[in-house]
C-alpha cells in the first residue's frame, strides 16, 4: 500500500513537472478538435471546447496541489493554535472557543464553504478563504483535545514549576508531542480540501474558466457524456487516484506514528 | 361542445398515449397579465386566444379579432363571428376584452400595465364590437394587444390565473403538480410538460421512452447524437432570437467608434456557429431578422435585407490596427459579463481566445442569472451578452436604443445616446435606423440560434418555430 501511496504521489509530481517542462497550454483552444478522442496529438483528447484535457489535467492538479497545501497550511496553524490556547488555560477561555467550535461543526462543512464561496463571489482566493474559515475547526479540537491531557504531565509540570513561560510549555513540551498526529490529520485534510476544491469548482463557485481544475472539467464532462465518456472518465479516475494515494499515504504514517502498531 | 366531447371514457382511453413534452424550465405564471418567461408565454399562447398574433414577416394580423384604426387614437375591434368559448362554456364577448385590458391598468405589479398605459378608455359597443380609445396616436398598437383574454366573470371574482388558468385556446389547462398537463379542445388529446433541468438527463428521458419530445436548450454535440438514433427524428428551422453583446456607452474607451469595430472585427462568428451551434444558427445583423416586414418596407423608406450592412468579419489584423488608430493601449482589457449557462460560458471561452490576436484580453466574469441581469440594468458592465427572445415589432429599436429609453424607462441598458438615430427612429424609418445602428454598434450583433425539436418517430405534426414557440402542440399527434 506504501509503494501504491507513494508511486502514484510521484507520478502526479513528476507529470506535473512534465507538463511545465514540454510548456503545455491548458487554454488552446482548437475548435476542430473538440471532444476528439485520444490521439497522436491530444494524448487523453480534447474537451468541449478543443483544448487538450492533459494539459488541462496537468494544470488542474497544480492548482489542487496549490489549493490543499496553503489551506491545510492555514487551517492547521489557526486550529492549532486555537486548540493549544483552549486546552492550556481551560476554564472560561476553553468554553468560549469551545462553543464556536461547536457552531462550526453543527453544519455540514462543505455545505458551509459552499455559503462562504457563494457570499464572496467566484474565484481561487475567494475559494481558499472559504475553505480555510470551515476547515480550522477539526484541528482545534484534536488539539484541545490532547492539551487537555498533555496539560497534566508531569513533565509540563515540571517544567511550570522550574518557571518556564507558557510559550516555551507550549513550543517545547506539548507541541512535540502533538507534532505526529497533526501530521497523520494534515495528511487526511489535504485529500478533504482537494475533495471540497473540486466540488466548489464543479457548482461554478471555485476556479473560474479559462483556468483549469478538475471539478470544473468533471462538470464539463458530465454534461457530454453521452457523447465522450472518456472526458469525465479520465478526470474523474485521476481524482480518484490522487486522493486514494493521499489517503494511503495518511494511513501509512498513521501506522508509523502509532507506538502500538510498531510494536 | 366540444369540451364535453373530452368524457371520462375517452380520457381513460387516451391516457396510454399522453404525449410528454420535456422543458428544460416549467413555466413560472400562467396569468397572461404577468407572465414574462418564456416558457409561460409560450404555454399562454396555447390557453388562451388573444387580439392579434403575429404572421411570418411579424406583421401583427387578426387572430380572435380583425380591426380597423378609426383614427390614430382610435382602434375599433371585430371579434370573429365563429369563436371557441372559454373553457368553462361561457361565451367570449366584447366585455371580456375591456376586462381583460381594464384589469391590466389597474394591477400594481404586473411588468405588462406600463405598456397599456396609453389607453384611454375601452368601450363596448355589442358583444362582437370593442373600441380602444388612447391617449396619444399609436400607429403600432394593435401589435401590443397579445395578451390572452380572460373571463371578465373570474376576473371579477379575482380568480388565481396563475395556477388556474381559465381560456379559450386550443388547449385546455387540467392541473399541474409535478407536471402541467393540459388537453386539446378538438381530439381530447392530453399533453404534458415536464420540467427536466438537466440536458443529459433530458436526452436519456427522450431515449427511453419517458417523454415524446423536446425542444431547444441542448449542446449542440447532444443534437449530432441524437441524430444518429434510429428511433429519433430531429426537426430544425431558423430562427430569429437575437443574440449580441451589449456594450456600455458610457465606458470610456467603449465610447470610441473604433474600439467597437475592433471588437466586432475580433469575433469570428462563423466558426462559433459552424463549430459549437447547431446547423440552422445564422449570422445576425440586427435584432430583427432579415425576414421581418421591415426588412422589406416599400413604402415612403428605403428597405434593406440586411444584404447592404457592412459585414464584420474576422479580421484581428484589422482590429489591432483599429485599435491602434483608437489610441488605446495593448492589450486593451475588457470585462466580459456572463450568465453561469454553459453554452454561454463556452461561446465566452472562444471569444476570449480569438479576441487574443486582436490585442484584446478579455476577462470573463459568469455571475448568477440574478446578480447578472441586475447588473446589466444598473449599467454596470462593459460587455455583457444576452439574447433578444420572440421580439415582433420595430418598437425594439426604440426601446433598446432610443436616448429616453434607459432602464426603468426601457432596455437601453448600455445608455446609448444618439440624436441621428432618434430622428431616425421619431420618423419610423426603420431600414435607416437598422443601418445606423449596424454601423454605430452599440450591440455587437453575434447571431441568431437555430431552433430544432428531437421526437420520437411515431410523433407527426409538430415543427419547431423560428421564435422557438409551441404553437404546434395544438395539431401534434401521436399514433
Amino acid at each position: 500500500m506504501k509503494k501504491l501511496s507513494f508511486s502514484i504521489f510521484g507520478f502526479w509530481i513528476l507529470a506535473v513537472l512534465a507538463g511545465r517542462l514540454f510548456q503545455l497550454n491548458p487554454n488552446h483552444i482548437d475548435l476542430n478538435a473538440i471532444l476528439s478522442l485520444p490521439n497522436a496529438t491530444y494524448l487523453l483528447g480534447a474537451d468541449d471546447l478543443g483544448r487538450s484535457i492533459l494539459a488541462r489535467l496537468l494544470r488542474g492538479v497544480e492548482v489542487s496541489f496549490l489549493v490543499a497545501i496553503i489551506v491545510t497550511a492555514v487551517t492547521m496553524t489557526s486550529g492549532v493554535l486555537i486548540g493549544l490556547i483552549a486546552g492550556f488555560y481551560g476554564g472560561k477561555v476553553d468554553q468560549i472557543l469551545m462553543q464556536i467550535t461547536d457552531i462550526f461543526l453543527a453544519f455540514p462543512g462543505i455545505l458551509l464553504a459552499i455559503a462562504f464561496a457563494a457570499v464572496l463571489g467566484p474565484g481561487l482566493g475567494n475559494l481558499m478563504i472559504a475553505l480555510c474559515i470551515t476547515g480550522w475547526v477539526s484541528y482545534a479540537r484534536l488539539t484541545r483535545g490532547q492539551t487537555l491531557s498533555l496539560r497534566n504531565r508531569q513533565h509540563v509540570q515540571a517544567a511550570e514549576s522550574l518557571g518556564a513561560s507558557v510559550p516555551r510549555l507550549i513550543l517545547r513540551h506539548i507541541l512535540p508531542l502533538l507534532a505526529s498526529i497533526l501530521v497523520v490529520e494534515a495528511t487526511y485534510s489535504l485529500a478533504s480540501v482537494m475533495i471540497a476544491e473540486a466540488s466548489l469548482s464543479f457548482l461554478g463557485l471555485g476556479i473560474q474558466s479559462p483556468n483549469a481544475s478538475w471539478g470544473a472539467m468533471l462538470r464539463d464532462g458530465v454534461r457530454y457524456m453521452l457523447v465522450a465518456p472518456h472526458y469525465v472518465l479520465i478526470v474523474g479516475l485521476s481524482l480518484m487516484s490522487l486522493i486514494l494515494a493521499i489517503n494511503l499515504g495518511g494511513d501509512y504514517l498513521r501506522d508509523k506514528f502509532d507506538v502500538r502498531t510498531e510494536k | 361542445m366540444l369540451i364535453s366531447a373530452c368524457t371520462q371514457q375517452n380520457s381513460s382511453a387516451q391516457l396510454h398515449r399522453d404525449i410528454v413534452f420535456a422543458i428544460a424550465q416549467a413555466p413560472l405564471n400562467l396569468d397572461p397579465r404577468y407572465a414574462t418567461d418564456a416558457a409561460s408565454e409560450r404555454v399562454n399562447r396555447l390557453i388562451y386566444q388573444s387580439l392579434v398574433d403575429f404572421d411570418a414577416q411579424s406583421k401583427p394580423v387578426a387572430s380572435l379579432a380583425s380591426w380597423l384604426a378609426v383614427s390614430p387614437t382610435e382602434y375599433r375591434f371585430k371579434l370573429n363571428k365563429i369563436r371557441m368559448p372559454f373553457h368553462n362554456q361561457a361565451p367570449l364577448n366584447a366585455s371580456d376584452v375591456k376586462a381583460t385590458y381594464d384589469s391590466l391598468a389597474t394591477l400594481k405589479d404586473s411588468p405588462h400595465t406600463a405598456e397599456f398605459a396609453n389607453i384611454k378608455n375601452i368601450e363596448v359597443i355589442d358583444n362582437d364590437i370593442v373600441v380602444f380609445h388612447l391617449k396619444q396616436a399609436d400607429r403600432h398598437f394593435p401589435a401590443k394587444l397579445i395578451i390572452g383574454i380572460l373571463p371578465a366573470d373570474l376576473i371579477a371574482k379575482n380568480q388565481d390565473f396563475s395556477h388556474q388558468p381559465m381560456g379559450s385556446g386550443a388547449l385546455k389547462f387540467i392541473s399541474w403538480q409535478n407536471k402541467l398537463s393540459l388537453q386539446r379542445l378538438k381530439d381530447c388529446q392530453k399533453i404534458s410538460l415536464l420540467e427536466v433541468k438537466d440536458p443529459t438527463v433530458r436526452v436519456l428521458k427522450l431515449l427511453h421512452g419517458e417523454v415524446d419530445l423536446l425542444q431547444g436548450e441542448l449542446p449542440p454535440e447532444l443534437v449530432k447524437y441524437l441524430q444518429t438514433k434510429p428511433e429519433i427524428i430531429v426537426k430544425t428551422s431558423v430562427g430569429a432570437n437575437f443574440s449580441y453583446l451589449g456594450l456600455n456607452m458610457q465606458d470610456p474607451v467603449l465610447q470610441n467608434l473604433k474600439v467597437r469595430q475592433a471588437i466586432a472585427h475580433a469575433i469570428d462568428r462563423n466558426a462559433i456557429i459552424a463549430k459549437v451551434m447547431v446547423s440552422s444558427t445564422r449570422v445576425a445583423s440586427a435584432i430583427l431578422p432579415p425576414e421581418h416586414y421591415t426588412n422589406h418596407s416599400s413604402t415612403n423608406h428605403s428597405s434593406t435585407n440586411h444584404a447592404n450592412l457592412p459585414v464584420y468579419d474576422y479580421n484581428p489584423t484589422l482590429a489591432k490596427q483599429l485599435l491602434i488608430e483608437a489610441g488605446v493601449k495593448q492589450p486593451l482589457k475588457l470585462v466580459y459579463k456572463t450568465s453561469t449557462d454553459a453554452q454561454r460560458v463556452r461561446f465566452a471561452t472562444i471569444m476570449q481566445a480569438q479576441m487574443q490576436p486582436a490585442g484584446i484580453d478579455l476577462e470573463i466574469r459568469s455571475l448568477d442569472w440574478g446578480t447578472f441581469f441586475e447588473d446589466v440594468k444598473q449599467g454596470n458592465f462593459q460587455l455583457y451578452g444576452l439574447t433578444w427572445v420572440g421580439i415582433k415589432t420595430p418598437e425594439i429599436y426604440v426601446k433598446a436604443f432610443g436616448s429616453k429609453s434607459v432602464p426603468p424607462n426601457g432596455f437601453n441598458r448600455g445608455r446609448y445616446t444618439d440624436a441621428e438615430l432618434d430622428a431616425l427612429l421619431a420618423n419610423e424609418n426603420w431600414p435607416a435606423a437598422t443601418t445606423r445602428i449596424h454601423n454605430q454598434l452599440p450591440y455587437i450583433p453575434l447571431w441568431y440560434e437555430g431552433q430544432f425539436a428531437a421526437m420520437h418517430k411515431q410523433i407527426k405534426h409538430y415543427l419547431p418555430k423560428s421564435d422557438g414557440n409551441w404553437d404546434d402542440l395544438a395539431t401534434i399527434t401521436k399514433p
